[in-house]
């Protein structure tokens, strides 16, 4: 009696585990096969705020700020430009289409995703929120 | 010193010979082609991943121009565009677009 009960419990535990497996592994094949396809990468305004414009704000961020080095210009107002330039603008510095040595480090320490969520930050969107101001 | 006010004095001749001159600037920006794609104004780009120029630092704008000019800054549109201007023509360029006042672009706070 206890041995019928002990495989029937068994058979129990093991179908259950055969499903969750199968479960399991259907779950795993999704991403696998979402990831094939090129996700469309959507940037946030916020993580960004939270997270990655500390290195953005030292030189950006104080009106009227020259660069050092190698040449003396104003670092250009990047607030309220088109959020699509921003992304070009990075994706050209990390593939070494855009000279300036500080911003070809930065950029290359930056994922598409970090780069689409500065472009939001500093794109149009989030300045309508600062008004424009006459330097 | 007597170095010193020659340093001074190369400097300010230095930018002086290269002041840019808007209303030259405003000419050049239709018979250059710029308004085609960033607007007269610099103001208005047609596609998304254009900048807006207008109100952006003046000695920014001159840089940009002349990198493109000279190969360091690579784009397939801008290389053809500023390699036709003349240093004098970048400056004038770069005083029309940044001394517009109607632009979105500011000082992050």
């Amino acid at each position: 009696m206890s041995r019928l009960l002990f495989n029937a419990v068994l058979a129990a535990a093991l179908a259950f585990g055969a499903q969750a497996a199968l479960a399991q592994a259907k779950k795993a094949k999704k991403p696998a096969a979402a990831a094939a396809q090129p996700k469309e990468i959507v940037g946030n305004a916020d993580d960004a705020h939270r997270d990655k414009i500390a290195m953005c704000i030292g030189c950006h961020g104080i009106p009227g700020y020259r660069t050092a080095f190698p040449d003396v210009y104003h670092v250009p107002m990047i607030a309220g430009q088109q959020p699509g330039y921003i992304t070009a603008a990075l994706k050209a510095y990390r593939e070494g289409q855009r000279p300036h040595p500080s911003m070809r480090g930065i950029a290359a320490s930056l994922s598409d995703q970090d780069i689409a969520d500065l472009a939001a930050y500093y794109g149009s969107e989030h300045a309508a929120a600062a008004p424009a101001e006459a330097k | 010193m007597r170095n010193f006010a020659f340093a001074v004095a190369a400097l300010a001749l230095s930018f002086s010979a290269h002041a840019g001159n808007a209303n030259d600037g405003k000419d050049l920006v239709k018979a250059k082609g710029c308004i085609a794609c960033h607007g007269e104004m610099g103001e208005k780009p047609l596609a998304a991943d254009q900048p807006i120029l207008a109100g952006q630092y003046n000695d920014y704008l001159v840089r940009a121009l002349s990198d493109y000019k000279s190969g360091r800054r690579k784009n397939p549109i801008m290389t053809g565009m500023a390699g036709q201007l003349s240093k004098q023509e970048i400056e004038d360029l770069a005083a029309w677009f940044s001394s517009q006042r109607k632009t979105t672009l500011h000082n992050q706070r």
